[in-house]
């Protein structure tokens, strides 16, 4: 199959360089996704395509563009190549742009990323069908359950990438999901709804059904009877599935792009105290089965462990070739493949018991952050913390802060780490946090 | 098959497919019992152009194609789509497609008959006409104008995108509708620098339009929006942390609408019993001064369409009239479900995705009050005026947005600017809670994106002056 894919992008390639381009990159991918959506007792929807698309990196003349079509009619594709070599040479000069050295490809890991489960492909539409009623029961096993939905959802693809200065690479991988998702009847009007959803590379490493389905149901009876609390100043501890979401934020600061912009709060920060010296956060792409693993990056630069901040100090940028030449620095990787953060030795529970008070965060509703300064303001869902318990489920919140500010009152990291994201955050506890509600 | 000639549009050609070929993927997709079937093709071209540090540097194409094939059996949907239009691979598709139901074809396709649509988004020129040479001198245009506005700037980086879509639908009831949609975007990101502190920011501006709309005065607003929300930036405070009332001014707060109300008037949400509006039909949901409607007819609006997705008619759809719930925004389920015309919201990102109910151009009317007035009836609260994002959860009515500019009133006046500050609300609580509308109302023309289900589809948005009595403002504790 990968003898194939670089087969076709070898062809893309060629015809790059036909029309004129000076050095080019092109990239071929397929890929195939199924997924089978069950509500109330029936079968809602089929979906079941394979899809193909080649994309190219063109630099002509010192000018740079990138360009995708799934239109593969061989007539279609030579029109394309050459229209956009074309307009390619319309654009201004950029002397910083350059095919990245091919050094960077050298050192490829040969480590296995087991990154494909034939058993993926071989899942029935029987066996969905049978998941899905088991779990579509079990969401239903509450009165209150207005309506509930599982899906499941199973992906192939693979993908070659070539390039004029003698890149060669391909990819494969699998992918499996499922969840459910409950909606509530509050009794006053307002149905809340929860969901629990898994998904690997291995369908052997996913929990079974009913436990997630289960585990849907609890979320939503969880989500019964919220309220908005008082404002206040207090801790935070945000669950395992909330801090990728929270510390994913950071990526965009980290880029190199961020900072030769001026739009980086962490622009200058290098070798600073970022967080308080409890984090500890590594970029690691050779994770076995990991979600966000990978041999060689976007631009091809061979992967490597590279520690983000160690200890709360801040260690490395996401730089690439083209930003990392606008600022005189080595090209790193140009984006995120899996965040591991350093565990501690205690759980959610027990974290939320030494926190005391406070609120418990499992998820976000709206809000963003400013890049350039830090400033966060977010939507939370979650529960109070009274008495070193789970309380009541809160509903109308917002935290508020600074990223600088908010890392630095970091207090505790747990030892339970999400496998369901690339971003195996475990959960994080903050204090001194900005809550506005009543 | 008919006797009848045979229908013939440009694009059936353009797609490589005729009316036979039509018939048999229809018959295919309905060969094991579903009861209506459609397909869309589509092809779109998009040309990108970026500035950055003084040059157009960068430039992106990309070109998709394919059919989405769907058979639906009461309210269960069976997807395929494929990017080989040719005949075998449709009829994979559509076997695909079909097996959401499980006996023998009831029912064989209607003869199809094109039927036509208004254009609401006439160009002087369509954009595959349109040379790159065209397109540059508008970022170079931008990036003067920008810096030309303020001394203090920094890096200037400009956005372009255009694109040129055709698309082809087919309904085993026997439509055949076709429509070509532009879709132009430039927006200007300014990052500015005073005393050591960056701040950046951005203004945007998207029509279903043609080339011809981005003159020198149209980039010279955009420029001054951009340029002047970047340097408040360097005054703003962070608002008080809690409930207090907030002043919507007119134009992109709109997202309130479009967050709070919208989002559950989607009839897919109503019919499935979890939208928190699915019990409220008829019911007076707002002050008889509030008039909000759902609108595809805007010409060259962001939202606006000829036909939807599914082949309906487009219109302008009153969702609440005079304070009373008077209808949801229907795709072809949802209106069969409720025994009612589609309202013409049955949309999808691509041929790759399964239509549903969607948002186009969500309004409100103007009301009764003036800015001023309502200012000065606010004692201590936040006027919200530059938006980021919003979300919603449609069950419990939870909804927020993201303030990016913003100014404090007190004692009735506009004091200081404020920004980053989060809100969050519930839906019906908030409607309710509208105590004034100015006269005032505008519809924003940046370029908003509205998600759903994993789906993007571009949409507009706009309200007047409104005043909502409380909501949760993200701020900090005294």
């Amino acid at each position: 199959m990968t003898e194939d894919l670089k087969k076709r992008a070898a062809e893309g390639l060629q015809m790059a360089l036909a029309a004129g381009a000076d050095d080019a990159v092109a990239h071929v991918g397929d890929s195939r996704e199924t997924e089978f959506t069950y509500r109330d007792g029936k079968l809602e929807e089929v979906q079941q395509s394979t899809s193909s698309g080649l994309s190219l990196q063109l630099y002509v003349d010192g000018r740079y563009s990138t360009h995708g079509t799934t239109d593969l009619r061989p007539e279609q594709v030579r029109r394309f190549v050459e229209e956009a070599v074309a307009l390619t040479r319309h654009l201004e000069p950029d002397p910083h742009r350059v095919i990245p050295d091919p050094a960077l490809y050298t050192g490829r890991p040969d480590a296995d990323l087991d990154q494909v489960d034939p058993s993926v492909d071989e899942v029935q539409r029987d066996t969905c069908l049978d998941w899905l009623k088991a779990m579509d029961e079990i969401t239903h096993g509450d009165d209150r359950v207005i309506s509930a939905t599982s899906s499941v959802s199973l992906n192939s693809h693979a993908s070659a990438r070539v390039s004029s200065n003698s890149f060669e690479g391909t990819n494969q991988n699998t992918y499996i999901g499922y969840g459910s998702q409950v909606a509530m009847d509050e009794g006053d009007g307002r149905r809340p709804e929860a969901y629990r959803g898994v998904g690997a590379r291995y369908l052997a490493d996913l929990l079974p059904t009913e436990e997630v389905a289960r585990e849907a149901l609890e979320r939503g009876l969880q989500r019964l009877g919220s309220g908005k609390a008082p404002s206040a100043r207090t801790a935070m501890v945000v669950d395992p599935e909330a801090g990728g979401n929270l510390l994913g934020r950071l990526g965009s600061a980290l880029s190199a792009g961020a900072i030769q912009q001026n739009r980086s709060f962490l622009a200058d920060k290098k070798d600073q105290q970022i967080t308080s010296e409890l984090l500890t956060i590594i970029d690691e792409p050779l994770l076995p089965r990991g979600l966000g693993s990978r041999r060689f990056d976007g631009e091809g630069i061979s992967a490597k462990r590279m520690p983000i901040c160690e200890k709360g100090v801040l260690r490395t940028y996401y730089v690439d070739t083209y930003y990392g030449r606008k600022l005189g620095w080595e090209p790193t990787t140009g984006g995120p493949s899996n965040i591991i953060v350093e565990l501690g030795d205690k759980g959610l529970d027990e974290l939320i018991a030494d926190a005391g008070d406070g609120f418990y965060v499992d998820g976000w509703l709206g809000g963003n952050a400013d890049p350039t300064t830090g400033d966060f303001s977010f939507g939370i869902r979650g529960h109070r913390i009274e008495n070193g318990a789970k309380g009541a489920p809160i509903t109308e919140m917002n935290i508020t802060g600074n990223y600088l500010e908010l890392l630095q009152n970091l207090v505790a990291v747990g030892n339970d780490p999400n496998p369901w994201s690339s971003f195996r955050t475990p959960t994080l506890v903050f204090e001194n946090v900005e809550f506005s509600g009543q | 098959m008919s006797e009848s000639p045979p229908q013939v549009h440009p694009y059936m050609t353009w797609f490589e497919v005729d009316e036979a070929a039509i018939h048999r993927v229809l018959s295919e997709a309905m060969s094991r019992g579903a009861d209506f079937a459609d397909l869309y093709f589509q092809h779109s071209q998009s040309t990108s152009l970026s500035l950055e540090d003084g040059i157009v540097n960068r430039a992106n194409t990309g070109v998709d194609r394919g059919v989405g094939i769907r058979a639906v059996i009461g309210d269960q949907v069976g997807y395929a789509f494929s990017e080989n239009l040719g005949i075998d691979a449709m009829l994979v598709a559509a076997r695909t497609a079909a097996t959401i139901a499980d006996s023998g074809a009831k029912l064989p396709p209607q003869e199809i008959h094109l039927i036509d649509s208004p254009d609401y988004y006439p160009t002087a020129r369509v954009w595959e006409e349109v040379d790159t040479t065209e397109r540059l001198p508008l970022l170079q245009k931008t990036e003067s104008a920008a810096r030309a506005l303020e001394e203090s700037i920094e890096k200037v980086s400009v956005h372009w995108s255009d694109s040129d879509e055709r698309v082809l639908i087919a309904t085993s009831d026997g439509r055949l509708c076709a429509d070509r949609r532009p879709m132009a975007i430039l927006s200007c990101q300014i990052t500015a620098a005073k005393n050591g502190v960056h701040q950046s920011n951005f203004a945007s501006y998207a029509r279903r339009d043609g080339i011809e709309t981005f003159d020198d005065e149209r980039i010279q607003a955009i420029c001054r929006e951009a340029v002047d929300r970047t340097m408040l930036l360097f005054e703003a405070q962070r608002p008080p942390a809690g409930e207090l009332p907030v002043v919507l001014a007119a134009g992109a707060s709109g997202i309130l609408l479009h967050e709070a109300i919208g989002h559950g008037l989607e009839a897919d949400f109503n019919r499935k019993g979890t939208s928190i509006y699915s019990t409220l039909m008829d019911q007076q949901v707002a002050p008889d001064f509030v008039t909000m409607v759902d609108d595809a007819t805007i010409p060259n609006d962001r939202g606006s369409l000829n036909v939807d997705d599914e082949g309906s008619p487009t219109e302008r759809t009153v969702l609440i009239e005079d304070g009373v719930l008077r209808s949801y925004l229907h795709d072809r389920i949802s209106a069969n479900h409720y025994g009612i015309p589609s309202t013409g919201s049955g949309r999808r990102q691509t041929f790759r995705h399964v239509p549903m109910p969607r948002m186009r151009s969500t309004y409100m009317l103007g009301g009764p009050h003036t800015r001023d007035e309502i200012i000065a009836a606010v004692d201590r609260g936040i006027i919200a005026e530059t938006f980021t994002n919003g979300q919603v959860q449609i069950g419990a009515g939870d909804f927020t947005f993201y303030i990016k500019n913003g100014w404090l009133i007190e004692g009735g006046k506009v004091t200081a600017p404020i920004k980053d500050v989060n809100i969050i609300g519930n839906g019906p609580d908030a409607l309710r809670d509208v105590q004034m509308a100015a006269d005032d109302m505008e519809i924003d023309m940046a370029s908003w994106t509205c998600g759903k289900n994993g789906q993007g589809a571009p949409v507009s948005q706009g309200l007047p002056t409104v005043l909502v009595k409380s909501l949760t403002v993200g701020g900090v504790n005294d």
